[in-house]
């Protein structure tokens, strides 16, 4: 039985569920139950499409590639055969795709969310500035950045880049590859 | 004592027979008449159609009722509100127990899924079945239990998946997942024999044939060329295990050494795994055999088309092998005592 696993993803969703609400909270300026409600519809949505995707891309991968999933799977290492060499390249490059990957997907999701719960964003309101103030800032060219970005973008990715790092010490501290 | 069964028998009829019909013992009663319908409807030998009418409006009022019941009575373990999820595993059970077969693994992925629907169809759809639109809080509270079940469900699957591996692979079994961070076997699930001991007693086999029974002179020339046998009694083993396809048979290898002892040879057959493993060099399987040289002369003095050898009887080749096969940590270690 996958019990670890159960226990180790509901360990990590709970940690990324808090931090995430936190930034979400202080960058959109929500509520604390509400901010909290986002987070988690937003991890898990991006949890399960995960593993949606694991398990279709599993069951097509070449199979030494696939025993080498199984390896890691059942006994926490890589084995040594033809693709021992390029393993931590792809490891890392598919870590970075599936950072990429959570982001778009939390984006999206948080904006479907907002849609199905009849809910304006937030930053509505500096959407509405006139063009002419606009033009006056751009002018002026001081920090009008982070008021063109749209503030539910970045505090998405702040928030992903957040909870990202927490799991990665995390797994870390797992593998025992640091120790504090 | 009589108030007392007096007691009991109106709880009973109490709890048999509601005090309104508007009630989840109502529904109950409903199912077990359609079970009843469709068995009479079976022993008078209608179509098949109707017989299925009245088992689904049973099992579909079997769900509800049983669902009504365990909310009605407040029956939560833990805070935890179980009614949807026993109405779930009920319809699940409808659905893909009637299938037959492999019922168990759709059943249990479906079962979070339906769950959830049990809970969210009462408040999409109205009584006259017309979409309505339930609170922006409902709705959240929809999205995740909707997501939380796909989350369970790709559990589930995820067991199957493994469970699945297991099957291509079964040699993984007998390996310990102690290094794990995905799965623990639970206590007193059961280890069997690993695939790589069918591996080995065809190398025993086939090298018996080769040499076991057969003048010492010439299994000292077979043994000779140790490479060319090496590489016979691998192909031979391959040829055969493709007899029982696995994708697990490109993971073994058989080898063998042999070591001088005494008058004859201890013969080391090894099964090597070079496959995922809990140890980082990978094991084997590794069985002892003795070669050894026995003395028949009498036997054979007589025959007529053996050469005359009146003073050294005739030495044949003994080889008895023990049924344990150990397993080892890393690789056999070929050359290191190597006597001859």
């Amino acid at each position: 039985m996958p019990l670890r696993a159960i226990a180790f993803q509901s360990l990590l969703l709970m940690v990324a569920i808090s931090l995430e609400a936190l930034v979400l909270r202080q960058r959109m300026r929500l509520g604390y139950q509400t901010s909290m409600q986002y987070a988690a519809s937003l991890n898990l949505l991006a949890t399960s499409l995960g593993w949606v995707m694991f398990l279709i891309a599993e069951s097509m991968l070449p199979p030494p590639l696939r025993s080498q999933i199984i390896s890691v799977v059942l006994f926490n290492r890589f084995y040594p055969n033809g693709w021992v060499d390029m393993l931590p390249v792809l490891t890392v490059v598919s870590a970075m795709g599936v950072f990429f990957a959570t982001y778009w997907v939390k984006l999206q999701g948080l904006i479907w969310l907002m849609v199905l719960l009849e809910r304006a964003p937030v930053t509505a309101a500096t959407e509405s500035e006139s063009r002419h103030q606009r033009y006056e800032m751009a002018r002026r060219g001081k920090a009008a950045q982070r008021q063109d970005y749209p503030s539910r973008t970045l505090a998405v990715l702040e928030a992903n880049a957040l909870s990202f790092t927490a799991i990665l010490i995390l797994l870390l501290l797992h593998q025992g590859a640091i120790t504090l | 004592m009589v108030a007392f069964i007096r007691r009991t028998l109106e709880s009973l009829v109490n709890f048999l027979l509601p005090a309104s019909y508007f009630a989840w013992q109502t529904v109950i009663y409903m199912s077990l008449f359609s079970w009843l319908m469709s068995l009479l409807a079976r022993a008078l030998g209608t179509t098949s159609f109707t017989i299925g009418v009245m088992a689904t409006l049973s099992w579909i009022m079997l769900a509800l009722g049983i669902g009504w019941g365990l909310e009605a009575n407040r029956i939560r373990p833990f805070g935890i509100p179980i009614a949807p999820w026993v109405a779930g595993a009920i319809l699940c059970l409808f659905m893909f127990g009637s299938w037959g077969g492999e019922w168990l693994q759709p059943a249990l992925t479906a079962w979070p899924l339906v769950s959830f629907g049990v809970v969210a169809v009462p408040t999409l759809i109205s009584w006259d079945f017309r979409p309505k639109r339930p609170a922006p809080s409902v709705r959240q509270q929809l999205v995740l239990l909707f997501l939380l079940s796909l989350l369970i469900s790709s559990w589930f699957q995820f067991y199957f998946r493994i469970q699945a591996w297991i099957q291509d692979y079964p040699s993984l079994v007998t390996d310990n997942f102690d290094q794990s961070a995905f799965v623990y076997r639970l206590p007193g699930q059961s280890t069997q024999l690993s695939a790589g001991v069918t591996h080995l007693s065809m190398a025993e086999t086939i090298m018996r044939e080769q040499i076991d029974g057969k003048p010492w002179s010439s299994v000292e020339r077979w043994l000779l060329n140790e490479q060319g046998q090496r590489q016979t009694l691998q192909r031979e083993v391959q040829r055969r295990m493709a007899n029982q396809p696995s994708l697990e048979n490109d993971f073994w290898q058989v080898d063998f050494q042999p070591f001088t002892s005494g008058d004859g040879y201890d013969i080391k057959i090894w099964a090597i795994w070079s496959g995922p493993s809990a140890e980082a060099t990978g094991y084997h399987l590794e069985k002892s055999c003795s070669l050894m040289p026995v003395t028949q002369g009498a036997r054979y003095d007589t025959s007529t088309d053996m050469e005359a050898q009146p003073f050294a009887s005739t030495r044949w080749a003994n080889l008895s092998c023990q049924l344990d096969t150990p397993r080892q940590a890393g690789h056999p270690a070929r050359y290191t005592n190597r006597q001859s």
